[in-house]
């Protein structure tokens, strides 16, 4: 068997294997022949995998006298709240993420301010602090609370005072 | 009982009702069932519909597997489905009529 024949058998197998196992019991053996049939007839096997996969999500679904109409529909609704809630999560999380960015995404930038001597500072109206990172602080109102803008206003007066 | 209640193929959709037309003339396997409906009716069936329908129709008894030709099932209808064919096919010629004849009266 060559490599690309092997790939499709392999696809189709795969394909088989999301069936029931009840199911699978009953017509793996048969399903396998006929996609080699099919495939030796020229049919793609990624449309055969395809025709399997959506059968075994039909067979999944189908109510079955040992399983409910009711059952089917109640997995059906765990299935989406539990989709819903997660994409309630990952819409939460993401612009509390944002918000609570207090550094630019390249990592602190450090004032291009060359500090001067104590000594010749002393008698000028704006006394020598050392340049170093200030804490963010909320900025409310004027501008929204996105963390790299934060720090772009915090850096720009910072500079200005040393 | 109405011919209605008879057609139990009504719910049983398309592919269930060629699988069924099909092996009306003698049991046939999985891939004679594919070429057969291609030729008849122009529809290509693919496996996993096919398989869908031969578990349903095998389910309802109207239907049943032979034994095991190597890996390949015949199947063939039971005299059930063979009932259950004969009401589905009056009832489509009933609709079948009924429509021609009202294009017809329409003058469309």
């Amino acid at each position: 068997m060559s490599a690309p024949e092997a790939r499709e058998g392999r696809m189709v197998d795969a394909a088989l294997r999301c069936y029931p196992a009840r199911w699978r019991r009953r017509h793996a053996d048969e399903a396998a022949e006929l996609a080699a049939l099919l495939i030796a007839d020229g049919t793609p096997a990624a449309s055969i995998a395809w025709s399997y996969l959506a059968g075994a999500a039909r067979e999944w679904l189908a109510p079955r006298p040992g399983r409910s109409l009711s059952t089917v529909a109640a997995a059906l609704l765990a299935a989406a709240c539990l989709l819903g809630f997660s994409a309630a999560l990952v819409a939460e999380s993401a612009p509390a993420r944002a918000a609570g960015t207090t550094q630019p995404p390249s990592g602190p930038v450090p004032p291009k301010i060359k500090p001067m001597p104590p000594s010749a500072g002393s008698s000028s109206p704006h006394q020598f602090t050392p340049c170093r990172p200030v804490l963010p602080r909320q900025v409310t109102g004027a501008f929204p609370a996105a963390g790299y803008s934060q720090l772009s206003i915090q850096g720009t007066a910072h500079a200005r005072s040393c | 009982m109405t011919a209605r209640e008879q057609d139990v193929l009504r719910r049983a959709g398309e592919a269930s009702v060629l699988v069924l037309v099909s092996l009306a003339d003698g049991p046939k396997h999985g891939y004679a069932l594919i070429q057969d409906v291609k030729q008849f009716a122009g529809v290509e069936l693919g496996p996993g519909t096919l398989y869908g329908a031969l578990d349903r129709l095998e389910r309802l008894g109207l239907i049943e597997s032979l034994p095991a030709d190597e890996r390949r099932h015949p199947y063939r209808i039971t005299a059930p489905g063979a009932a259950a064919l004969r009401a589905h096919l009056d009832s489509l010629e009933r609709v079948s009529a009924a429509g021609r004849l009202r294009l017809q009266l329409g003058g469309v």
